[in-house]
């Protein structure tokens, strides 16, 4: 690493040398050899906020360890920094029936030691996820079956026309090497087909990994890659500017004008996921509300609501503009979105029409309630509570804040949400698909297995039940954007929750980086490069 | 001194118990880490398979008799979150933090006896008015924000000293250490500061009393009527004698850097265990919490033990009992 960052140095960066020296160097290095420039081995030092916990793509699901599984891993069904859905590990796929698919595989792949993958190890995946932690990764997934070694075959319970979307998430590991070390080592020694060896880990200070030369889609172009984990924001950006790093994650948004300013920098950002959204409580009596009835039941008052919230302050005033007002529950990119479709022009922010709602439906001197939300997981929440409490308190609403660490507050406001009323939390779909949210999280609940689960304001609706129901009984995938589109115009229609805004990715990195920010924010520095 | 040895073990497991119970009970208040583990989207079926996998599926209770039971025979429980020994994790992540705690205390001692005999031997001069007031800054100055201050000076402007993490290691009796090389020690220098700070000042604060102190005494006018050097007088005569204070407070410095030197590892991303336990906190993750503060009173234990042996040691009149 220290050699890598000094011959750069010396070849281009001036600042950092004196000019005497870096000539002296450069003359040095051109005497001695001329093509040091092309022999150099490529490396990137990348600080993260977090080291990983567990390499085991079927142990864990945060960000930074899904960072690392996808440098080590491949599934079938690749995601384009865009979140669209290329061919990975199978070439194709087909669609035979309504609940069967038939994956071919790409021939010729090889694991990092050298077997190649077969389709027992696909099955074999499927197998141990089901198992395992993640088991809601293959919920959509009845049976798989080898038909060859380069076919396979899965069975969905129901139709499901996005299972090559889902199996995006699901990194096929190796079965023998697998059987062979058990699942605590596989928590420290991951092998499978991605484009990068692990070569060191040394807990909470580096993960070193190396190109794997006979990577599937080619060597990668960057021969060494350190991840570093560096939790304090300052800190991280000290060592972006001290060279000690050469890309930053989460670079602090108090320090966005500094490192834009210094030409030796930039400055890259883009919309994240993260959606975060407020859970309204449709029950007849919320538990919050001393009132006999919940008002939150009238659609007027939700809707006096959303127009009472301002986005536009939220993002000015709280997130420096780091923030992009949500337009509806899923981005433009995802199956289910309806293009014009926006809430805020909708819903825009009227204080006056809010006032009006509420009288209008009998509640001009409002009422208290509590907001469930927490103070450590989503940027700014607790800022934003604050912010929220201001703006309904203008339509006398006053909205009480429970705000707690996120280790709480999953558990606390579980369904069947006994004790919340607001909830506000994040919701992302990297899956690229709305009907995941909208079958977890406004499907009426109890209805069916495995849908409402998450269902916190106990919203229900026959008519977007319906929808859904058909959207999940159908394998054509135009059919089911056609059905999630209608649901979409309902949610609007009927609020359920309120979409507030999708957080801004920010990284910073040197010019001679190449940083290609994803929208699931997964750093690959498969798609990096060092000039 | 064997009968106390044995007294002070007892008293160790009795401690250790009750960390052990007080852990257990909190832990049971901060809400159920299952739904950490899983996706929010979890149905029912796939939280109770987490539970079973984490071992979570049964009463408080039973965890907690299964927790010592499992330790009666060495085993100390599996972290939920990293799925690995959780006395693994703690000891594999110890000599990064004892580096720069060492290291630190080191420092505190070195700048802070002479300083600190100086300013108690000679209380009216105004160079130990200045050591005086600038200890208390150094009391008063919170770690965090020297860090931020020092990274922000000595990294980033002058670019003299590495801004974060731990330098190239080697391996030394199966130990990782950073120190042995030049590189390595480049980056425990700015954290090592940052420790020492607070624990310079208040030594150096109580050197200094003591000095006072014992500058009065009769013995200090005998030393210098039969002709002891000045030299002598101070530190074989004055210091030892105000030694005994020092070595408590210092053995007490000791162990909280050790167990808490989180905030410095952090801002320096220093890979020690400090930043473990918070994040196990953060994590609700239980066996790594228990394990470490269990770790932590036992080191408490230990380092009270060799205070009391040094006292023996630094003053014979002192008899362990």
């Amino acid at each position: 690493m220290t050699e890598g960052r000094n011959t750069r140095r010396s070849l281009g960066s001036g600042p950092v040398v004196s000019r005497r020296a870096a000539l002296a160097l450069a003359m040095a290095a051109g005497l001695v050899l001329p093509g040091l420039a092309q022999a150099q081995v490529k490396s990137v030092t990348i600080a993260l906020t977090a080291d990983a916990v567990i390499l085991d793509p079927h142990a864990a699901n945060e960000l930074t360890g899904n960072i690392m599984f996808y440098h080590f891993y491949d599934a079938l069904v690749t995601r384009t920094p865009e979140l669209e859905f290329k061919p990975g590990l199978a070439e194709s796929w087909q669609i035979v029936d309504d609940t069967t698919w038939v994956f071919k595989l790409r021939r010729g792949v090889k694991f990092h030691n050298g077997d190649e993958l077969k389709a027992s190890d696909v099955v074999y995946t499927i197998e141990r996820l089901k198992k395992s932690l993640m088991a809601s990764f293959v919920a959509n997934v009845a049976s798989a079956r080898a038909i060859d070694d380069y076919t396979v075959e899965f069975k969905t319970p129901k139709p499901f026309a996005v299972l090559h979307m889902a199996l995006a998430e699901v990194l096929i590991v190796n079965e023998k090497h697998t059987k062979a070390i058990g699942d605590e080592q596989m928590g420290l020694k991951p092998m499978g087909t991605g484009p990068y060896k692990l070569a060191q880990w040394i807990k909470e200070d580096r993960i070193e990994m190396e190109a794997f030369a006979d990577y599937w889609r080619g060597k990668p172009k960057i021969d060494r890659v350190i991840f570093k984990p560096i939790t304090n924001p300052a800190t991280r950006t000290a060592a972006l500017l001290t060279g000690g790093v050469d890309v930053i994650q989460d670079l602090s948004v108090r320090d966005v004008a500094g490192v834009q300013a210094n030409p030796n920098f930039k400055v890259v950002t883009r919309p994240s996921l993260l959606n975060l959204v407020i859970a309204l409580d449709t029950r007849d009596k919320s538990p919050t509300i001393d009132l006999p009835k919940n008002p939150m039941q009238d659609r007027r008052v939700r809707e006096a609501i959303v127009r009472a919230i301002n986005v536009d302050a939220i993002r000015t005033a709280i997130m420096n503009n780091f923030s992009t007002p949500s337009d509806q529950y899923v981005p433009a990119s995802h199956l289910g979105y309806v293009p014009g479709l926006d809430f805020r022009k909708i819903y825009p922010f009227d204080l006056e029409k809010a006032r009006s709602l509420m009288k209008e439906a009998g509640y001009e001197n409002g009422f208290t309630m509590t907001l469930d939300t927490t103070n450590n997981r989503y940027v700014n929440d607790a800022a934003i509570a604050q912010g929220l409490a201001g703006m309904l308190s203008r339509i006398n609403i006053k909205l009480n804040l429970n705000l707690m660490p996120r280790s709480n507050f999953f558990g606390y406001i579980r369904v069947p949400s006994d004790k919340s009323s607001f909830i506000m939390s994040g919701w992302d779909t990297p899956s690229g698909d709305a009907g995941n949210m909208y079958s977890v999280l406004m499907y009426s609940r109890n209805k069916k297995a495995g849908y409402g689960q998450a269902n916190r304001g106990a919203f229900s609706n026959a008519e977007f039940d319906a929808l859904i129901d058909q959207a999940d009984a159908t394998a054509d995938v135009a059919k089911r954007n056609a059905f999630l589109q209608e649901a979409t115009k309902i949610a609007v229609r009927e609020i359920p929750m309120i979409p507030i805004h999708y957080e801004q990715d920010i990284y910073a990195a040197k010019n001679s980086v190449t940083v290609i920010p994803r929208m699931d924010k997964f750093i690959w520095a498969y798609e990096m490069d060092v000039k | 001194m064997f009968g106390y040895m044995i007294k002070r073990l007892i008293q160790m497991v009795v401690v250790l118990w009750a960390v052990s119970v007080l852990v257990f009970v909190m832990m049971s208040f901060t809400g159920d880490p299952t739904f950490m583990m899983v996706p929010l989207d979890a149905t029912d079926e796939q939280i109770a398979q987490a539970r079973r996998i984490l071992g979570l599926d049964e009463s408080h209770l039973v965890q907690y008799w299964r927790f010592l039971s499992n330790m009666a025979q060495g085993d100390f429980g599996r972290s939920f979150v990293f799925r690995q020994p959780a006395l693994t994790l703690i000891l594999e992540r110890l000599p990064a933090t004892l580096e720069i705690v060492f290291l630190a205390m080191a420092l505190a001692l070195l700048v802070a006896i002479p300083l600190g005999v100086y300013a108690g031997a000679n209380p009216g001069k105004p160079a130990s008015r200045a050591v005086m007031a600038g200890s208390l800054v150094g009391i008063s100055l919170p770690g965090f924000w020297l860090g931020m201050v020092l990274i922000f000076i000595v990294a980033v402007k002058l670019q003299w000293l590495p801004s974060s993490g731990r330098g190239p290691t080697t391996e030394w009796f199966g130990l990782r250490v950073s120190f042995t090389s030049w590189e390595g020690f480049r980056h425990l220098i700015l954290p090592a500061i940052t420790l020492s700070i607070g624990t310079l000042a208040i030594l150096m604060r109580i050197i200094r009393a003591e000095m006072v102190e014992v500058m009065k005494q009769d013995y200090i006018k005998f030393a210098r009527a039969k002709g002891a050097t000045a030299k002598g007088i101070l530190f074989k005569h004055g210091l030892k004698n105000a030694l005994i204070p020092l070595v408590t407070v210092f053995g007490l410095m000791l162990g909280d850097l050790i167990a808490f030197a989180t905030l410095t590892e952090t801002i320096f991303a220093w890979p020690g265990i400090g930043k473990l336990l918070v994040d196990s906190i953060y994590r609700g993750d239980r066996p790594v919490i228990v394990v470490y503060l269990m770790f932590v009173a036992l080191m408490f234990v230990v380092v009270n033990f060799v205070v009391d042996v040094a006292y023996a040691l630094i003053d014979p009149r002192i008899k362990i009992k």
